[in-house]
């Protein structure tokens, strides 16, 4: 157990090494032009974090990919490529807005009564594609990224009809009323409770994973379906409660992002964080001790790149560039396990142990 | 027999072909799997590697044919060292494997899956009638036959073994490695093995050849080395040493193998099937009409070609599948629809042939894969906790009981060697103290001491009373354990013979093979 967790940590340090690296070739021709190109490197790397604000910044952005980064990671451990996540996120934050908006106040107790309706409506885009999969054997990735569309549509139409403050400009809800707020926790950032959450969420779910007997049956499910008939573990039951555990999360993700930092719920397209959790589900080898240090990891990049907007004028495009190039990286990951690349690292050692 | 000695003296003027120099090789997590391994192979001859589970033999093996390096040492082909770690070494120097554990592509095409990785191109397509040609002419140069146009995952064991063997002969090989190659096959099957196997070396071909079958190493083999714990530890002809002495180099002690005094047992049946068939996709899993009673300890032995319906008898018992007409009942009670989970819950326990898939998951560690299925069990769970402490205490003692050789409890399952996986499985599966055990081919790739000691375990679970149906291509292992014999064929049973001292392989022989019935 110990021997596996230093060797995936080894591993994910290696992936962030190699995303350093790609992250750097994107960034020197940008950065050769200016008169000090040292400033245009140092204000992406070390402006995140220049200040405590800076550093809550970083925690802000890491928030809600941390949950989704969690959902995915779930989702994935039952052997199921489900994308429901990513209108999962779409729905909770429409779930927990109309929530907040029509229910009666909880007092304190509100935000979370909106998060847990978000929560459990948003469940609804993983479990659909899952159980089209186990009854009918439509594949969950088709299936849920057809979802997907099918979701937003359908919530922008109830967005327009039902919850449009017609005083506003565009497409948005009423003003999400105060007492549903999530807390603020740093004075000059978004960042808010919420962020406490998706730091123990990430923790029960890594203890879940692996220190529970269901947690143990769900990754033997996910990597072995054969081995998990044989001992007669109840599949279809497992893997189920896996896409109502990830949608929920994911639900939870976009609850959270909409209270702790809109006023008002106005997403009319996909908000992305779902794909995002899924680079940080690959990113974290789906382990959710993992993926907190990989949505901060993310958060810290986009933080780096605001700078770059900000401070040197750099475009804001080039941070989507960025983006793009390290989920090329984490993707390419795969290169490790590629045999003719450990064939070249082991013919590396032998000419170093010649020496 | 004398002018071959002669050959062996004058070994001294051409190289051998294969020469192991000093290698030693230690794996990156630590396991030191060879120590200053030395010793060579002359040309045109079979040659023997034994030695006990994780001895270092596949390791030795993979060296050769370049897939892992060597820590230490290296290897000389012909006289002249060379670097086994560079591209395509092993097709360069016509070196062929067949791996343990398959390497073909079950949804790929015979012909496919032999040319994989060296196809012949028409431009920059593979030009499919040239790939045809030379797999039907391999097929007819060796004399393997096989169908090129058949899906691979879809063909019985033999026959993708013989497809195994053509792709390692596909590239003007020289020295060809077969890597416990008997171990999924009947004694039919092997026997046509071996006289195509000494017709390769007819052909000029060096063969180097694993098992842990001593009768096969001596009916096969000119020479062998033995390892031990990862070092040389004897090498002789044949011809020239005994049995035990062999026996006495892999084990480094003496082994005593027994044979069973088969009972007969009375009284209310546990297992009882009546006229059960079984309608399935896969012909080779097909079965009509079967009776079989297995009274509590009682041991069934199951004797047949493979692919004769023994996978579907196993299927119906585990509930894995539900038959087409007939009734099976458990201790009275009606199982004709029972999944595995109840089946389970009756006391059942099976030790699956197969074992990387349904055996346990490779990526998972030990510690996981011995405790998996053991839902509930109070000494390892407090709730919803794994109780971490009681169960490494717990997987130690499986592994020190099983002698399975591991680093650590805490290693991935697919850094055993394929014999100690075997033997944590089997600890898994006896550990339960099952009522109703089904051992699918048990000892399969295990060694001596490793087998006997499974042996006793399945003979334990028989005497403490559980009804065992013993599966298994081992003729010998069969007759060594079971009470009652029932030979299978075309999916039916062919003859239900009582376990007595006259019963022997060759009587067997004509049974398996449809010749003849129920006597
Ligand atoms: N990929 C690996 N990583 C770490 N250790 C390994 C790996 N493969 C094998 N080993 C270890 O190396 C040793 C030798 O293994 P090897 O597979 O060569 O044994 P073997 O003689 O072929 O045994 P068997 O008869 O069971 O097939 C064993 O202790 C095994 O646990
Ligand atoms: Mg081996």
């Amino acid at each position: 157990m110990n021997r596996a967790f230093l060797a995936g940590l080894v591993r994910l340090a290696i992936t962030l090494a190699v995303i350093g690296a790609v992250l750097l070739a994107v960034l020197i021709p940008f950065a050769l032009p200016h008169e000090h190109p040292g400033t245009v490197i140092a204000a992406f790397l070390l402006g995140p974090l220049s200040s405590l604000r800076h550093l809550g910044n970083v925690a802000e952005y890491a928030t809600p990919i941390a949950f989704t980064g969690l959902a995915a990671t779930v989702v994935f451990r039952s052997g199921l490529f489900n994308l429901g996540i990513e209108s999962g996120v779409f729905l909770g934050g429409l779930a927990a807005t109309t929530a907040a908006l029509l229910l009666l106040s909880f007092g304190p107790f509100t935000p979370f009564v909106a998060i847990v309706v978000g929560a459990v409506v948003g469940s609804i885009s993983c479990i659909v594609p899952g159980e089209l999969r186990l009854r009918w054997e439509a594949p969950e990735m088709v299936t849920s990224l057809v979802l997907n569309f099918a979701i937003l549509y359908a919530g922008v139409f109830f967005l327009n009809y039902y919850l449009r403050d017609p005083a506003a400009g565009s497409l948005m809800s009423y003003r999400i009323p105060a007492d549903a707020k999530l807390d603020r926790l740093l004075a000059g950032t978004r960042l808010n409770s919420g962020a406490i959450v998706a730091l123990v969420a990430c923790l029960a779910g890594g203890v879940w994973l692996y220190f529970t007997r269901s947690g143990l049956n769900l990754r033997i499910v996910g990597q072995g379906p054969v081995f998990a008939s044989h001992l007669g573990l109840p599949s279809r039951r497992i893997i189920m409660q896996a896409q109502i555990v990830g949608g929920m999360i994911a639900g939870m993700a976009g609850a959270i992002q909409v209270l702790g930092l809109y006023p008002r719920f106005s997403w009319t397209q996909l908000p992305g964080l779902g794909w995002t959790g899924i680079i940080i589900a690959i990113l974290a080898r789906e382990n959710p001790f993992y993926v907190v240090p990989a949505a901060l990891f993310l958060g810290y990049l986009q933080v780096g790149g605001d700078f770059l907007a900000r401070d040197i004028g750099i475009p804001s495009e080039v941070v989507g560039l960025i983006t793009a190039a390290i989920m090329l990286a984490v993707t390419a990951t795969a290169i490790f396990q590629h045999p003719a690349v450990l064939r070249l690292i082991r013919r590396i050692r032998q000419v170093e142990a010649a020496r | 027999m004398t002018d071959r000695r002669d050959d062996g003296e004058r070994a001294a003027g051409p190289a051998p072909v294969v020469a192991f120099d000093h290698i030693s090789k230690t794996y990156a997590n630590g396991t030191v799997a060879l120590r200053d391994v030395s010793f060579s192979i002359p040309a045109r001859t079979i040659h023997a590697i034994c030695g006990e589970n994780g001895a270092g033999k596949s390791t030795l093996m993979k060296i050769l044919f370049g897939l892992e390096g060597p820590t230490a040492g290296q290897v000389l082909l012909d006289g002249q060292p060379v670097s086994t770690a560079t591209r395509d070494f092993a097709g360069r120097h016509g070196i062929g494997m067949v791996h343990q554990h398959f390497s073909l592509i079950p949804t790929l095409s015979v012909t496919e899956n032999i040319i994989l990785g060296h196809e012949p191109k028409k431009g920059v397509l593979i030009d499919r009638a040239a790939a045809r040609a030379k797999v039907e002419a391999l097929s007819q140069r060796y004399g393997l036959a096989v169908d090129p146009d058949a899906i691979t995952g879809r063909l019985p064991v033999a026959a993708q073994q013989k497809v195994e063997i053509l792709k390692a002969l596909s590239r003007d090989t020289r020295v060809l490695i077969l890597d416990e190659p008997t171990a999924v096959l009947s004694p039919p099957e092997i026997n046509e093995l071996f006289s195509r196997l000494r017709d390769l070396r007819d052909h000029g071909i060096t063969i180097l050849f694993i098992s842990h079958k001593l009768n096969e190493v001596r009916s096969l083999a000119e020479s062998v080395t033995v390892l031990r714990a990862g070092q040389v530890a004897g090498a002789a002809r044949l011809a020239d040493v005994p049995d035990n002495m062999i026996m006495q180099m892999v084990m480094g002690r003496p082994v005593e193998i027994t044979r069973r005094e088969p009972r007969q047992v009375t009284g209310e049946p546990l297992l009882v099937m009546s006229g059960v068939s079984l309608a399935s996709r896969d012909p080779a899993d097909r079965l009509r009409d079967i009776d079989l009673v297995i009274h509590p300890g009682e041991i069934v032995g199951v004797a047949g070609v493979d692919g004769s319906g023994q996978r579907g008898l196993v299927s119906l018992v585990t509930g894995a599948a539900r038959p087409g007409a007939g009734s099976i009942s458990f201790d009275g009670e009606d199982m004709a629809a029972a999944s595995t989970e109840r089946w389970r819950a009756r006391g059942m326990a099976h030790l699956p042939s197969d074992r990387f898939t349904q055996g346990g998951v490779p990526a998972l560690t030990l510690i996981e894969n011995a405790i998996a299925g053991t839902d509930g069990d109070r000494r390892f769970q407090r709730g919803p906790f794994l109780r971490g402490g009681a169960i490494s205490e717990a997987v130690a003692g499986m592994v020190e009981d099983y002698s399975v050789r591991a680093l650590s409890i805490g290693e991935r399952l697919d850094s055993l060697s394929g014999g100690n996986v075997q033997k944590l499985i089997a600890a898994r599966e006896l550990a339960t103290e099952p009522r109703f055990l089904i051992a699918d081919q048990p000892t399969r790739g295990i060694d001596v001491a490793a087998a006997a000691f499974i042996h006793k375990r399945i003979v334990d679970a028989a005497e403490r009373g559980a009804a065992v149906l013993l599966v298994t291509a081992d003729l010998d292992e069969l007759l060594r354990l079971s009470d009652r014999v029932v030979v299978m064929f075309g999916g039916q049973i062919t003859a239900v013979l009582a376990n007595e001292a006259h019963l022997t392989p060759e009587r067997l022989g004509p049974f398996m093979l449809g010749l003849e019935d129920m006597p």
